[in-house]
């Protein structure tokens, strides 16, 4: 079966740090699939490492029928006091995975711009990260991974 | 001639390795590196032709980009056909690609323009074998085959009919193999590799017709591609990059005795691709002038590392034109127009350029036909006309036979100029779902969105469909399983227009066939795996004589309903009347029979069905022919055969036959999938599921087959029993196709004699002449259709069609 991932349009950007995500995913699908399919909404809190990665959410989206399809997804916001204070404003990434049956094969990324709308603060930013204040923007570029695998005769590609 | 550089044909500065124009001219497809993956991409072809175009806005260049690939595409190329495009790249895998009629805007997820694809193209096979990078693959003259090579140093040839079956692998090559090319009669294929040798294969046994490696004797490994190519007349064969006296040439090889003597001399670095333009020439007539009848000739293209292209007619010793520096870096691909008179190359320095020419420069073209003429002439039959995909060399004997294959061949025309009148009404860009527009969906989709919770508390979103798939394979509508109501039993009891009680002798035949495995005590428990089925299937048909009805409906489903008479429950049935207080119960029910009055089933025990003990009957319904059918909770259904006097297992909702058979191409093209009838209402069952599942197992074809047929076989039968003779028709005409299709030529001489029976009147013969009320030899005059479509049972054709003559005569 493949799968690949038609367009993921982001709602309401640029928000507020504390409102939630949002993206519009449609995907296509060669065939009906068995199970379900997993998407998953992680926030790379820091670049440093993989332990500041929050999963925001993760979703089962199914039954999927062949053809295209579209849903909503909305995660949460990231908690702020597991981020670094050194990488809570300024750019970071999102990413949205796709797995079946446990494995990955599809991620999309998008980079995010944590930045005050206020000027003043933008200028001289308090030490410690007024959430409050700021917004994420999502920039509109964004980068994906593409892959496939094989699992047990289902082949399910991107 | 004229030369034109459209800059707007590029992969954003990646080199471009393959091009290729699509046979009807409007489009073509090149080949080459994407961002982290490789790149298809296909052109309109209108605006290299013409500047106006060009200049419009409004006609779009870019008709579809394709970024499937998951390394660098090498070859890109149009089956003859035009349907298809296959392209081979660095990643070991082999797309093939068809069209999809339009369903809605896409642009390419991520890449960096916002292109909406104008086309849709779809991958409908992935082929994977190689064990290394594609380099070149190939259609055949006659679109039958693909053939592959790698540098795996394998060339493997794949059926283009069903993909993605493996028919030869053409090993013998001791280096990377980096060009195909058919011989356009068919009868060979070449390649050539870096172990310094251009191999000559038989397309008959697949065997090495013969390997030259003395133009080849001072080569290095030095290109990326060694495209050669076979002249349209089939005399000459062009090599890429050899060597003669230290001075890099390209081959000619001539095709009788496969001799070496001429070659295309001047390049000065290594012949990468060299192209035969698809056109045989002759002179151009002067007017006035009775010019002496000239000989055919072709013309080649040949391209080279040293970045310059040549162009060469071979009845001059020299060129008809050379252009030097075409381009920055070397040459990797040449295509001709199918006019002739046009020739796209593209490079490795990512651009592609587009020489024009004129008839007075390369001479007068031959038509088709007269190509056809002098391959025949030539080397006898051509493959390139073959109607059949088959290697037969069968002649059609009969007018009527070649009627129905001309209405065949019409009917694929037609189906294929379908699509081709689609772009006009693609221009909308705006999709349209239901009647709301994608805008609308989209805001009110969060609040439509199903959502659920799954039983572990996880969130479940359905999501919302907003197109079909379509490939052209697939009927588009989806049945869903028809729920089996208690309004449908209704139906079935009420129905007081009482036809006469069918004689019921006319399923004795059948019957017959049913009562052998009967008495047969198949100790067949579980699960019935397919390879369990088909064993039965053949010992089924063993046994059976020919004397039966020959749609051989020894079913081994019927083995169910006499196995594993379980002592314990007889026990049990006679100790609690519990339980079988149904059992009981239900013989008495049917006997009041509403129209007839008759006791249909009297004290019949539900025993031996009823084998595990926790199996309930669920549902008794009655059909319009008053059969009886009881449904169990297991999703088992049987009907009582009142001839017999024993219940036929008519559907299994576990039938692993029919997960397993696949019979999509036998349905008729046109009719619904759905025909409706008690037995499609009892079976409720979606017909997806063969589709599906004949993907997910991975059975070999024999196995395949084989459940194909019984389950086809089951149906037949089941339809018979139920005495529905709309489903029974039906299931007969697929039937029949699907052996027509898989060439069962015994099952369907047997089919034919059943429903011809005696041509000359003999008493004492067992025949009857109609079934289910259907007249045979009706069905008979049905089928014929079906079997002139395959050459082969032409002779089964002409034999029907004689009898059934003498019949009508009389």
């Amino acid at each position: 079966a493949k799968v690949s991932v038609l367009n993921v349009a982001v709602l309401e950007n640029p928000s507020p740090f504390h409102s939630p995500f949002r993206f519009e995913i449609s995907f296509e699908c060669s065939e009906a699939l068995a199970d379900d399919l997993e998407w998953k909404i992680i926030y790379v809190g820091s670049a440093e490492s993989e332990e500041f990665d929050q999963i925001l959410d993760s979703v089962l989206v199914g039954p999927v029928p062949a053809g295209r399809h579209m849903f909503v997804f909305q995660a949460d916001a990231p908690n702020p006091s597991l981020i670094p204070e050194t990488d809570a404003v300024g750019v970071t990434v999102v990413l949205i995975t796709c797995t079946y049956h446990g494995q990955e094969f599809i991620r999309v990324g998008y980079y995010v711009n944590n930045e005050y709308p206020n000027p003043e603060l933008r200028e001289n930013p308090p030490l410690k990260p007024d959430f409050s204040q700021v917004g994420p923007d999502l920039c509109t570029s964004c980068f994906k991974r593409a892959g496939s695998f094989t699992l047990g005769g289902t082949k399910v590609t991107s | 001639m004229k030369l034109l550089k459209p800059t707007w044909v590029n992969h954003n500065g990646k080199p471009i390795f393959s091009v290729d124009i699509h046979p009807d001219g409007t489009k073509f497809a090149t080949g080459g590196q994407g961002q982290d993956s490789g790149k298809v991409v296909i052109w309109n072809m209108s605006p290299v032709l013409q500047e106006d175009d060009e200049k419009d806005e409004n006609i779009p260049k870019m008709l579809c980009q394709m970024d499937n690939h998951l390394a660098c595409v090498n070859c890109v190329r149009w089956s003859n056909s035009g349907m298809y495009l296959a392209s081979g790249g660095d990643d070991k895998l082999i797309m093939v690609w068809k069209r999809a009629t339009y369903i809605g805007p896409s642009t390419v997820f991520g890449s960096s323009g916002k292109l909406a694809n104008v086309e849709q193209w779809r991958c409908v096979s992935i082929l994977r074998n190689h064990s290394g990078d594609v380099m070149d693959v190939a259609w055949s003259p006659h679109d039958a085959w693909l053939a592959s090579c790698s540098v795996d140093n394998t060339v493997v040839i794949w059926n283009a009919v069903k993909f993605p079956e493996i028919l030869a692998t053409l090993r013998g090559h001791s280096g990377l193999v980096k060009g195909l090319t058919w011989d356009p009669v068919g009868k060979y294929i070449a390649s050539q590799a870096d172990d310094r040798s251009l191999k000559v294969w038989r397309t008959l046994d697949w065997q090495l017709e013969t390997s030259i490696t003395k133009p080849f004797d001072e080569c290095g490994g030095t290109t990326h591609v060694l495209r050669l190519s076979w002249s349209p007349d089939g005399h000459y064969l062009v090599s890429a990059h050899a060597m003669n006296n230290s001075g890099p040439t390209a081959q000619i090889i001539e095709r009788e005795g496969w001799k070496t003597n001429m070659d295309f001399v001047g390049h000065r670095k290594a012949v990468t691709v060299v192209k035969f333009n698809p056109k045989i020439f002759k002179k151009k007539q002067k007017n006035g002038s009775s010019a002496k009848p000239s000989c055919p000739y072709c013309c080649c293209a040949v391209g080279s590392k040293d970045r310059s292209l040549s162009v060469w007619l071979t009845c001059l010793k020299r060129p008809l034109v050379v252009i030097h520096e075409l381009f920055d870096k070397s040459i990797m691909d040449i295509s001709w127009t199918l006019n002739g008179l046009g020739i796209l190359v593209c490079s490795m320095d990512g651009s592609v350029a587009f020489l024009d020419f004129s008839q007075d420069e390369l001479g007068d073209p031959l038509s088709e036909e007269e190509k056809s003429r002098i391959h025949q002439s030539t080397y006898g039959k051509s493959l390139a006309i073959m109607t059949e995909a088959q290697l037969s060399t069968a002649v059609i004997e009969n007018p009527e036979m070649l009627k129905y294959q001309r209405r065949q061949q019409q009917q694929q025309l037609d189906q294929k100029s379908a699509p081709a009148r689609e772009p006009g009404s693609a221009a909308s860009v705006a999709g349209v779902v239901n009647g709301e527009s994608l805008e609308d969906i989209r805001k009110n989709l969060l609040k439509k969105q199903v959502e659920t919770r799954t039983a572990d508390g996880r969130r479940r979103i359905t999501p919302l469909c907003i197109a079909q798939l379509d490939t052209g394979d697939f009927s588009t509508a989806f049945f869903n399983s028809i729920p089996l109501s208690g309004s449908l039993a209704g139906t079935m009891l009420s129905s007081h227009s009482s036809p006469q009680l069918l004689p019921l002798d006319s399923s004795t035949p059948n019957s017959f066939g049913a009562s052998k495995p009967c008495t047969e005590p198949v100790a067949a428990t579980g699960a019935r795996p397919a390879g369990d089925s088909v064993n039965k299937d053949s010992v089924n048909a063993t046994s059976t004589p020919a004397a039966l009805s020959p749609s051989v409906l020894t079913t081994p489903s019927k083995i169910e309903p006499m196995k594993a008479f379980d002592s314990r429950f007889t026990e049990r049935s006679k100790a609690t009347p519990g339980a079988p207080v149904l059992t009981s119960m239900t013989p008495t029910a049917i006997e009041r029979d509403v129209h007839r009055q008759v006791v249909v089933v009297k004290e019949e025990s539900l025993h031996s069905i009823l084998t595990g003990s926790d199996m309930t009957v669920s549902q008794i319904l009655l059909t319009q022919h008053g059969i009886p059918v009881m449904n169990l909770s297991d999703g088992k259904a049987y009907c009582f055969n009142p001839s017999l006097s024993t219940w036929n297992l008519v559907s299994d909702k576990q039938d692993s036959l029919a997960l397993c058979a696949d019979f999509r191409s036998s349905l008729p093209s046109q009719d619904a999938m759905l025909c409706s009838g008690p037995l499609a209402i009892i079976q409720g069952r979606t017909s997806n599921s063969g589709r599906q599942a004949a993907r997910l197992f991975s059975v070999p074809h024999v196995v395949q087959q084989e459940t194909t047929l019984a389950y086809l076989e089951n149906q037949v039968a089941a339809a018979l029993t139920l005495q529905s003779s709309h489903e029974y028709r039906h299931w007969l005409l697929l039937y029949a196709r699907y052996l027509v299709n898989e060439g069962f030529e015994y099952r369907l001489r047997e089919i034919c004699k059943d429903l011809l029976g005696p041509v000359h009147y003999s008493t004492g013969s067992q025949w009857e002449s109609t079934v289910v009320g259907l007249r045979k030899r009706e069905l008979l005059k049905e089928l014929l259709p079906v079997i002139g479509q395959n050459i082969r049972f032409q002779r089964l054709f002409t034999e029907c069609q004689e009898q059934l003559d003498i019949l009508r005569d009389k």
